[in-house]
């Protein structure tokens, strides 16, 4: 799958828990532990009455990680996604339950955002991989070509798990929402094993907190913030965050495009934000992050304001902040 | 930092200076040369029992020196099979040093800060008069725990909190730092040491793989690590516990891959020289370029004589270049090279060409067949800043490219003719991974070397125009590749 590695790592996070708290929690084990999956550093910290207990269930829930990016990965030419997009232009394809469930959640949010978000932007996304490598920006022509191929209304969904496509140059790529799909599945797990308290760190760009720590009323995570001077923090409880901004310019080059592309417009996505997203589920913030950026803050409050258990936060790098707040508060330092 | 540092570098290969006993000390030396590999591992000991030299795999062992270190802990250990060490602060060198010449000692490790320099070196000439059995190693380096990292550590009472944001791709490896120690004392084996840096309120849980990876960085980069040993690994290992033996069967098994002598004269192979007024092991652009596996050179500004850079596609200056310096420059962007000026503001000979506006901070100018960039602020981000070198490369220039290498660290090793000849692997992800190298050069034999299956399984190759590709299929933590 391809990652978003520019989402990656950019979020802060910190989180407190008082000495007190650990002490009246004394039987509440911290376990952490970490594991490369999906081109990313993946972090599970869990609470637990056992250590080896809490350890095999966060192990577990790597598993479930790793499972699910077999499954979604375009990088793996035997995926089910990568069968997928080789088959589905002649035929039908059955896919397993997961993926076909992902692929419905994504057309949600197609829909919900006409089409700002869309998981059939790969043709896109190749096209101007080049120009971000540093070679020309693509012509017109191309440009003009590969949007052709773009658009999520020429997947057709049968249930219970059959998908074709209507296009013959139709290709998905699940990368702007895959690991928030995957975290979700590792926080099952870990509630399969009884864990109350933890929290899965999907490289930075995608968190869910279960619980709170010990003592705690939820997770205290620090916001990315390109400015470094705003400082915001939110307090999550069984809630997922997720951040999302265009690649940083170049030093020594001509400014690059970008790696997040507008599908509506076929170019790289200009904007000097960052989003942060806090929703209920790590699928729903991973996605509504790329929809929350492509939108922006204008039409991105509309969107927030209508959907019930949501927050975000535009930052720029110049300080400028725009917030949507229609679920957990956002916070900022007392002297912006 | 600087010269402050390079004294705090320990090299095999320095010699006593001024000593009255030169001949005694050159056959101390080469008896000590005799005996050391490609890279070696010096074990830290406390207090409990220690194991054999055999049973342990290690030759080489060091033990904290105090006034009240006992005398028949020394002699009893090098009874075991050890060649001794003894580890002190710069104003216990000399004491320590007494002892370790009655003990047999094979040499003393010296500790100082880096403000200690003048004195340490004046020190040791003096004391390597006085003990001339002894080898005199000097650490000042303290490098970081090779690990691939997340965004939170846990640390005291369960806080977590994130780490560097320019961490991507997200490991700590002392690359940048041993390039450093390589330019401070050129043509000698550095050794460095660090701390398992663990939560403040608990010791870290280490694994065989934390040690393995320790000794395979160290390895990779040819140099010597002082590794230190837990405590509770320590003990265990002397209360003949299966678990920890069952432990250091992998750790031992990874050093005794490590210390394989390789093919003799082997040299780190660059093709980006990186120029600064100042060394700092710990400049994060460095640090950047090497985890993106940019094989870089590092040289001081006095060393930007005629040819001294002829071999290199990409200079990158961090220093002001004087007139001469910038000629010479002028001279290699003429003959095809690139040259980036990193916050070096001054009158430059090819200033009289026209220039183009990259973007806000950097102009270029075009000079023969290569261009010269001039940056006009230091670097805001070293990871941006890595992805650019890498871009100004190209493919054409790209010594080793790697896919799926995010957590690897490849390092190249060029023969005596300059000739690729070697790569050293390390996986700090430490899960088994399938990774695919691409290498300038045409090769017919690739041939992949581990530890936990030797050498050597071959490769095949795939030339494509100037380059060679081939899948590693599994890389576990460390492995080799030999290139013919």
């Amino acid at each position: 799958m391809r990652f978003d590695r520019r989402k990656l790592a950019l979020m802060g996070i910190l989180i407190l828990s008082s000495v007190a708290g650990a002490q009246r929690s004394h039987r509440q084990i911290l376990v952490y532990k970490k594991k490369f999956i999906m081109g990313t550093v993946f972090e599970i910290a869990a609470y637990g009455r056992s250590s080896n207990q809490t350890a095999l269930a966060i192990d577990r829930a790597f598993q479930k990680i790793i499972d699910m990016d077999d499954l979604m990965s375009n990088y793996k030419p035997e995926s089910p996604l990568s069968r997928l997009n080789r088959t589905a232009h002649f035929h039908s394809e059955k896919v397993p339950p997961d993926l076909y469930r992902v692929i419905q959640e994504t057309i949600n949010f197609s829909r919900m955002s006409d089409g700002k978000f869309d998981i059939t932007v790969a043709p896109l996304v190749n096209l101007w991989k080049a120009a971000l490598s540093g070679d020309s920006i693509p012509s017109e022509s191309a440009q003009q070509q590969a949007q052709a191929c773009v658009g999520y209304d020429k997947i057709e969904l049968t249930p219970p798990h059959q998908i074709t496509f209507h296009s013959s140059c139709l290709e998905l790529d699940l990368g702007a929402i895959g690991k928030g799909y995957a975290v979700d599945r590792a926080a099952e797990v870990l509630r399969s094993f009884g864990i109350r308290n933890a929290f899965i760190n999907a490289g930075g760009s995608t968190i869910l907190a279960i619980g709170s720590p010990p003592g705690q009323t939820g997770w205290l995570v620090h916001l990315r913030d390109p400015s470094r001077k705003i400082d915001p923090t939110v307090t999550l409880t069984n809630q997922s965050l997720s951040t999302s901004e265009q690649s940083q310019p170049s030093i020594l080059g001509h400014d690059s495009p970008g790696h997040i592309i507008d599908p509506s417009t076929g170019k790289p996505l200009e904007t000097d934000f960052a989003v942060n997203v806090v929703a209920p589920t790590g699928t729903i913030s991973d996605g509504l992050s790329t929809t929350l950026l492509l939108l922006g803050p204008t039409a991105g409050k509309h969107f927030v304001n209508r959907t019930k258990g949501i927050s975000a936060a535009w930052i720029s790098s110049t300080t400028q902040v725009e917030t949507a707040i229609n679920g957990p508060q956002i916070l900022f330092s007392p002297d912006h | 930092m600087d010269h402050k540092f390079f004294s705090a570098l320990t090299t095999r290969l320095m010699l006593p200076k001024r000593t009255r006993h030169a001949k005694t000390a050159l056959f101390s030396a080469l008896l000590f040369l005799s005996t050391l590999g490609w890279a070696d591992v010096f074990i830290r000991w406390g207090q409990s029992p220690l194991p054999s030299a055999n049973s342990l795999g290690m030759s080489k062992v060091v033990f904290l020196w105090n006034s009240t270190t006992p005398l028949q802990m020394l002699t009893r250990a090098r009874k075991q099979g050890y060649s001794v060490y003894l580890e002190a602060p710069l104003q216990e060198a000399a004491a320590a040093s007494q002892v370790a010449t009655s003990a047999g000692c094979a040499g003393i490790i010296l500790r100082f800060s880096e403000d200690e320099r003048t004195k340490a070196q004046t020190l040791i000439d003096g004391l390597r008069t006085v003990h001339p059995r002894l080898t005199f190693l000097m650490l000042g380096f303290t490098g970081k725990r090779p690990q691939m990292k997340g965004s939170l550590i846990v640390k005291r009472h369960s806080i977590l909190e994130v780490s560097s944001p320019t961490m991507q791709p997200w490991i700590e490896t002392n690359i940048a730092a041993i390039k450093v120690a390589q330019r401070a004392q050129p043509g000698s084996v550095p050794l460095y040491t660090f701390a398992w840096a663990g939560p403040e309120d608990a010791p870290p849980t280490l694994t065989a793989s934390d040690y393995s990876l320790a000794i395979a960085e160290a390895s990779a980069l040819h140099a010597d690590l002082l590794l230190p040993l837990d405590d509770g690994l320590q003990k265990t290992l002397g209360q003949n516990d299966a678990a920890a033996w069952a432990l250091w069967s992998e750790v031992r098994s990874m050093a005794k891959f490590g210390s394989l002598e390789t093919e003799g004269g082997l040299q780190p192979a660059a093709n980006v020289a990186a120029v600064f007024d100042d060394l700092d092991p710990h400049d994060e652009a460095l640090n950047l370029l090497g985890r993106h596996n940019i094989p870089f050179q590092v040289f001081l500004d006095g060393d930007l004589k005629a040819n001294a850079l002829e071999d290199f596609d990409l200079v990158v200056v961090f220093a002001k270049p004087n007139q001469a310096a910038a000629e010479l420059l002028a001279g290699l962007a003429s003959r095809g090279k690139t040259v980036v000026l990193v916050d070096a503001h001054g009158t430059y000979p090819w200033q009289k060409h026209e220039s183009i506006q990259l973007n806000e901070h950097t102009l270029s100018y075009a000079e023969g067949g290569g261009k010269i960039l001039e940056l006009s602020e230091p670097v805001s981000d070293p990871e941006i800043f890595a992805q650019d070198i890498r871009r100004l490369l190209g493919k054409r220039d790209s010594l080793l490219t790697l896919w799926n290498g995010l957590t690897t660290v490849a390092v190249p090793y060029n023969d005596r003719n300059r000739a690729l000849r070697q790569i050293e692997l390390v996986n700090y992800a430490i899960d088994p991974i399938r990774v695919q190298l691409q290498v300038k050069g045409s090769f017919t034999s690739i041939r992949y070397e581990t530890p936990e299956h030797g050498c050597c399984q071959s490769l095949a190759p795939i030339k494509h125009d100037a380059f060679t590709e081939f899948v590693i299929p599994q890389l576990q933590i460390g492995g080799r590749i030999h290139l013919d």
